[in-house]
């Protein structure tokens, strides 16, 4: 089995059966946007400010927008017992796991399209393609190392405590990368292209652990 | 007297024999004075704490090869102990901050990157914990514990790779008057002797602990099968 075709089967399977029960995009979307009008109460933004606490604000809404979205991933299939049944087919490991994650990205990408938009309505913080570049770069990264995750703690009892504990600190180059490069394309000072880079380091390093790891985490 | 008890009293006896070097033979710093000497504890016990994470790495990649149960326990008890140490090298390296640099904590990326090595491993012994212990824990143990080894080297090299407030490397840049060396050079060794002895005696205790899980098997499968039982309240 070609596995780049079992894992876009996958995808495809994902997206489909969120385009049929349309709960997670929506909800999603309905917290990041719940996220910006709490801050918004909480630290008084005006147009000065909002260079320096929007993209502190956007990366905390994304964070745990993630963690819903990659904790979803898997939690639909161990409630109906098909994973298992997915992983007795010859189908790869690796290719199954790639899916899925590809899935958990596109839906991430859809709530961020949702939240960019309302930030900078908001705010006024500008809506460029720097900012976009950054928040994709590092959503690619986030996927694979929170689908690993969500796929660890799935099996365990007190999943929903886990899956903070562990994504989250691995998950802050990430934030740190993408936090000065969303700072400087907002207009503040630091070198864009340095933390570009360094996301794209990154999201080599954790694409490719991620993929050797799938085998030992989705197998059994 | 067991060996264990000895491979204690060893440890113990090689740190009173640092403390001494530390507090009588090491000069004090001209600059800061007698809180320069926490330097020797804090340093080692980073040093101990990374020998114990190293201990986790290899146990896990050994564990996922051929899942060696000594290497699992072996992992489980770097874990712990690492984390000990860890905590010891934050604690002691706040007490200095305090009066140095007038604070407890800085954000810098040394102080950061330790933080988060010691949440990277205490998710790791939480993980241990909730899962049911077995095969698949120590798997999915494995994997967090390699992909945690990965902050140990950003922790090491994060003084040269940005500019931080925690000052960079003494021992390797040869900073150091001799005697001060010395000084360190030796409680390093006591710390990571220590920390080796801890090992074993935790590789021991996880030893006695998986015994007895295993002894108590059937009157788990007992349990379960009352829907008020053990099992049926842990779900």
């Amino acid at each position: 089995m070609n596995p780049v075709r079992v894992a876009f089967a996958v995808t495809r399977k994902d997206i489909r059966s969120e385009w049929r029960t349309r709960e997670m995009v929506p909800a999603l979307a309905q917290f990041v946007v719940l996220a910006l009008v709490i801050a918004n109460f909480g630290f008084q933004i005006d147009s000065r400010n909002a260079p320096s606490i929007a993209p502190g604000i956007l990366w905390m809404a994304l964070v745990f927008a993630g963690l819903v979205a990659f904790g979803r991933t898997f939690a639909a299939e161990r409630e109906q017992a098909s994973l298992e049944a997915v992983l007795m087919t010859p189908a790869s490991p690796v290719a199954i796991f790639a899916g899925k994650a590809m899935a958990a990205t596109i839906l991430l990408v859809v709530c961020e399209a949702v939240m960019l938009p309302a930030m900078s309505l908001f705010f006024g913080t500008p809506f460029s393609a720097a900012v976009v570049g950054a928040v994709l770069l590092a959503t690619i990264g986030m996927a694979a190392l929170g689908c690993m995750f969500a796929a660890i703690v799935a099996r365990i009892r007190a999943r929903e405590l886990l899956l903070p504990l562990l994504t989250l600190p691995l998950w802050i180059p990430f934030v740190i990368a993408g936090g000065q490069a969303v700072q400087s394309a907002m207009g503040l000072s630091g070198g864009y292209d340095n933390a570009m880079a360094l996301l794209l380091d990154f999201d080599i390093l954790f694409v490719v652990l991620t993929s050797l790891a799938a085998r030992f985490v989705l197998d059994e | 007297m067991s060996s264990y008890v000895k491979a204690a009293a060893g440890a113990v006896v090689l740190m009173l024999l640092a403390a001494g070097a530390i507090f009588l033979y090491a000069p004090t710093d001209a600059l800061q004075g007698p809180v320069q000497r926490i330097f020797y504890l804090h340093v080692s016990s980073a040093v101990a704490a990374f020998g114990c994470f190293a201990v986790v790495l290899i146990g896990g990649v050994i564990y996922l090869r051929n899942e060696s149960v000594t290497a699992d326990r072996f992992a489980r008890a770097g874990a712990l102990v690492g984390v000990l140490f860890t905590t010891v090298t934050l604690v002691m390296g706040m007490l200095w901050a305090k009066p140095v640099w007038g604070s407890f904590w800085a954000w810098d990326a040394r102080l950061t990157s330790t933080l988060v090595l010691w949440i990277i491993y205490a998710g790791y012994l939480l993980v241990r914990r909730l899962a049911e212990p077995g095969r698949q824990a120590a798997r999915l143990a494995a994997v967090v514990g390699i992909f945690g080894f990965i902050d140990v080297p950003v922790v090491y090299y994060s003084v040269t790779w940005w500019r931080t407030q925690h000052p960079g490397p003494v021992i390797v840049s040869n900073a150091l008057p001799p005697e001060m060396l010395s000084t360190f050079l030796f409680t390093m060794a006591c710390t990571v002797a220590l920390a080796a002895v801890m090992i074993v005696i935790r590789y021991r205790i996880e030893t006695l602990l998986d015994t007895k899980q295993t002894s108590t098997e059937p009157a788990k499968v007992l349990a379960s099968r009352e829907p008020s039982g053990l099992a049926g309240r842990a779900r």
